[in-house]
């Protein structure tokens, strides 16, 4: 009873981690996601165009394999000579950092509350539970883009409104979680000790959740991901100059005929992307459930 | 009398897993002859309940059975086409299972479920069904048996589901009635019931009946023979009679002296055990399955596999022992039992 | 059951109401509705002039004490831009993204359900693989590239079906398929789960063991059994699908709802977009009403007890 409060959270993560090296998903997805991030931070370095600088001379080049393409413009340029490769880069900026930052709100707020219903029960549960309702009947894409056309757009405005949109599923995952674990014996034998509420919540219950957080998390921020580039499709997330691989689709709607790639492009890196922290996130969902039970 | 109802020869069911081979079943012979009741007795794992799956071809998909044949009048049915399977199962062989509380599909009234068999082995109208349900509820003790057609099996009592389980195995007279465990689930004051309900259908309708049980104390007055399994063999076979009375194999003798008698048990007085457990059963065998766990263990014990020794008609045992129960000495079991509490 | 439903009712209410106070409180919260009605370039004198007509100078609690009065009444308020009747309008759009949804729902249903009981039948084979690759590949497929896809592959390369437009039958399939595949892994992922333990339990080994033929055993049986949840989540997924209209609408012009709503938020029409949300979620919270009532109904332990 006594050593199982030091052993009990270390244990199972490691033979997770462990049981997850081993999977070839794992490395599959951790490594799209790194060369993508990689991307993100040195894109200065890959390329030598500014991605908002427009070259009119330069418009509507194809991609290099295609036959009239250019090395100089290894994806082409868009309708106003945007050399579109450096755009793709840059979009990743925009894609992760949203990705990021959503999340930290989402995830702070979700888990603060799911944690608390799940903690103590009662009437914080009952309220939580009927805040999650009243969240889950709200509809995602309609209200960030009323907030987000009202308010008047910014970065700053996109990553609140969409942080504080979808905390739905940490605080639903978490909840339950925590349920789990506090009925386990040494929580109660922490609070039977005296320790404070705060030591457990931090020191005894949140280690015990990080699997199915880490779930989550994945999940979330490939929704975030996905909500900025069709926020920014419908015109209504990222503005120019900024770059962002849904805006990119948006712009080269109208040249779906005579030049798909340039909406597959940028829809082949945001599939990617997704795709890579889907396959990471159910990596995850396999080892620490080894049942296969979610 | 006719020939034997079913007739079980060299049944073995393997299981791969990850490589190795798990056998369950190793070599089993079974026969049922008609309004005969054989109880196949042994502990959990030793592979009984697959041998009525596997009679009944109904083994999980991982599972390979294999067997020289296994003879239902005569036909041998290990070979069956799947859909000579599903005319053969619910009404030629039927099966009552362990838990009727899950063996009812919950979604459906329970005269529902009785006409859909009736209806997919027999041209028979839907109210003609519906009687014949009536008929068998009423048979096997269900009061109101009309009343309980339209109800849900959720809201039967747990004998009274499995009253409604006999009755489904009896609905197209099938000549062989497979019970798996059929009280395992249920009360003690109920076991009796149903034991004793089971024993006066068979003797009234000239069924064979396989009872598949781990409960010694169960097949007395309910079998004529008992077949008994240890480790996926059948180690020992004869009369109620000739293994309750004189156990020839030291496993039956084990099982023996773990159940408490009325009467000569006293209070306070220590039960027996078998030490040891139940061994995981892969690869070949190269000794008696019974070695580690035996009292009488000798060297020839260790020398491979045992045959199955014929004593007298329908008397066999897997021992090398000589079959006198007399000659041997009960103390061994005490020491034994010592030792495996001290270790 | 009886107490069951009321409470379930009582809570529905509940969630409308609250639902209705934050949307009503989004659309007067977020900027002012008076400038934006007034347009670019108005003084100070017509933004006053606006608030004023509509009385956006009153407190909030009685602009939406009011707005509600009226909602209970049937009156939706008058659109500004369109000089309509929002109910008038609501009821030309509504019957457009209904039909897409129930058809979106429909197409849902008919790949994820086959392909999860096929999975399910036969685990680690070509189907389960394909449908498994099927969900993960959908769930990193954003709809409105989907239906770029769809557009490009029918529209343009085949030519098979109108690229936009709200006219025909046909300007339904491509927005029904790309709203629709978008709820198919989580529904395909629950039927086979939802299967693989029904094949495995006790009163289908039953049904097998008493002869009954492999598709009674499969549809009558398993399916039945395991279907219970997915119609639940069928209709939370109806519900996420009306939402998600927006983007698919807007896509193939398709003049529903979503549609509507996208106009409205660029002309700043907070009648419309105030009546749009409290709609959708309305509409939700039924859904989820109506997925618990009937996951109790196809239950007989939870209906007759």
């Amino acid at each position: 009873m006594a050593n199982s409060t030091n052993i009990a959270p270390l244990s199972p993560g490691q033979l997770a981690f462990r049981r997850a090296l081993r999977h070839g998903g794992f490395w599959t997805g951790g490594l799209i996601i790194l060369v993508i991030v990689l991307a993100a931070i040195f894109a200065p370095l890959l390329t030598p165009y500014d991605p908002a600088l427009q070259d009119l001379t330069q418009r509507y080049i194809p991609p290099v394999w295609s036959e009239k393409g250019t090395w100089d413009h290894i994806l082409g340029t868009d309708n106003l000579g945007r050399d579109y490769f450096a755009r793709v880069l840059y979009g990743t900026r925009i894609s992760l950092g949203i990705g990021l930052l959503t999340l930290l709100i989402s995830g702070t707020i979700g888990v603060s509350l799911g944690i608390a219903a799940g903690y103590w029960g009662g009437w914080p549960d009952l309220v939580i539970n009927f805040l999650i309702t009243i969240r889950l009947t709200l509809p995602v894409v309609l209200v960030a883009l009323v907030v987000v056309a009202l308010i008047g757009n910014s970065l700053t405005l996109l990553v609140l409104v969409i942080g504080l949109l979808l905390w739905d599923r940490f605080a639903i995952v978490v909840r339950s979680a925590t349920q789990q674990v506090a009925s386990r014996e040494y929580i109660t034998s922490a609070r039977a000790i005296g320790s404070s509420t705060p030591r457990i919540l931090f020191r005894e219950i949140l280690p015990n959740i990080t699997g199915p957080l880490i779930v989550v998390a994945s999940i979330e921020i490939a929704h975030a991901i996905l909500l900025e580039a069709a926020l920014s499709f419908l015109g209504l997330g990222v503005q120019p100059p900024q770059v962002s691989w849904g805006l990119m689709v948006a712009e080269a709607k109208s040249q779906l005929m005579f030049r798909p790639w340039m909406i597959a492009i940028p829809g082949a890196a945001l599939v990617l992307l997704i795709f890579a922290i889907n396959l990471v996130g159910d990596t995850v969902r396999d080892v620490t459930t080894p049942e296969g039970k979610a | 009398m006719d020939g034997p109802i079913l007739e079980v020869a060299g049944l073995r069911v393997d299981i791969p897993v990850d490589g190795s081979t798990l056998r369950p079943v190793r070599r089993v012979d079974l026969t049922v002859g008609r309004g005969e009741t054989v109880a196949i007795v042994g502990e959990s794992g030793c592979g009984k309940s697959l041998t009525a799956l596997s009679i009944m071809g109904l083994l999980p998909r991982s599972a390979r059975p294999s067997s020289d044949h296994v003879r239902l009048k005569g036909e041998d049915i290990s070979k069956a086409s799947p859909r000579r399977w599903r005319k053969l199962r619910g009404d030629r062989i039927a099966m009552i299972f362990q838990d009727p509380m899950t063996a009812l599909d919950p979604c459906y009234r329970i005269g529902d479920q009785m006409v859909e068999i009736l209806r997919q082995h027999r041209s028979i109208s839907r109210s003609d069904a519906q009687a014949r349900a009536v008929e068998l509820l009423g048979k096997v003790g269900v009061p109101t048996p009309e009343e309980r057609l339209s109800q849900f099996p959720h809201q039967l009592s747990g004998g009274l589901r499995q009253r409604v389980m006999i009755a489904m195995a009896l609905l197209c007279e099938p000549e062989l009635v497979i019970a798996d465990e059929p009280t395992t689930a249920l009360d003690v004051t109920i076991q009796a019931q149903i034991l004793r309900l089971l024993r006066d259908i068979q003797r009234e309708t000239g069924i064979g009946l396989v009872l598949i049980t781990h409960d010694l104390g169960v097949v007395a007055g309910v079998a004529d023979r008992i077949v008994v399994m240890y480790g996926g063999e059948v180690v020992e076979t004869g009369t109620c009679d000739e293994v309750l009375g004189a156990p020839l194999h030291p496993y039956t003798e084990g099982l023996l002296r773990s159940i408490p008698v009325p009467g000569e048990t006293r209070q306070g007085e220590r039960l027996g055990f078998i030490p040891g457990v139940v061994p995981r059963q892969s690869g070949e065998q190269t000794s008696c399955g019974f070695l580690k766990r035996c009292p009488y263990a000798m060297a020839e014990c260790a020398g491979g596999p045992v045959a199955i020794r014929d004593i007298a008609h329908g008397r066999g045992v897997r021992c090398l022992l000589p079959p006198d129960p007399g000659a041997r000495d009960p103390g061994l079991w005490t020491r034994f039992e010592t030792e495996e509490v001290a270790s | 059951m009886a107490a069951f439903i009321t409470k379930r009712l009582a809570l529905t209410v509940l969630v409308i109401i609250v639902t209705s106070i934050v949307a009503f409180m989004l659309v007067h919260l977020s900027g002012d509705p008076a400038a934006a009605m007034a347009g670019e370039g108005a003084t100070d004198a017509d933004i006053a002039a606006v608030r004023e007509t509509y009385g956006f100078n009153r407190p909030l609690y009685a602009q939406y004490l009011d707005w509600v009065a009226k909602l209970l009444q049937g009156d939706f308020g008058r659109s500004y831009y369109l000089r309509m009747d929002v109910g008038d309008v609501l009821a030309e759009h509504m019957p457009i993204t209904a039909t897409l949804g129930a058809l979106a729902l429909g197409f849902a249903l008919l790949l994820s359900v086959p392909l999860g009981v096929f999975a399910a039948l036969w685990p680690n084979t070509m189907i389960d693989r394909f449908s498994l690759w099927l969900a993960v590949a959908g769930q990193a497929l954003p709809s409105f590239l989907f239906a770029l896809g769809l557009m490009y592959l029918f529209g343009v390369y085949l030519r098979w079906l109108p690229i936009s437009g709200t006219g025909s039958w046909q300007n339904y399939i491509m927005p029904a398929i790309a709203l629709g595949y978008y709820a198919t892994p989580a529904i395909m992922r629950l039927t086979r789960s939802g299967m693989m333990d029904v094949l495995q339990s006790d009163h289908v080994r039953t049904a097998r063991a008493y002869g009954l033929s492999p598709w009674r055993v499969i549809i009558k049986h398993s399916l039945r059994h395991a279907i219970i949840p997915v119609v639940s989540l069928a209709a939370v997924q109806l519900g996420f699908m009306l939402g998600g209209s927006i983007v698919i609408e807007t896509i193939f012009s398709l003049k529903g709802i979503g549609y509507l709503a996208w106009e409205s938020i660029q002309r700043a029409d907070i009648e419309i977009i105030q009546a749009i949300l409290l709609v959708i979620a309305t509409a939700y919270a039924l859904l989820t009403l109506v997925a618990d009532l009937l996951n109790a109904a196809l239950d007989p332990r939870i209906r007759v007890s």
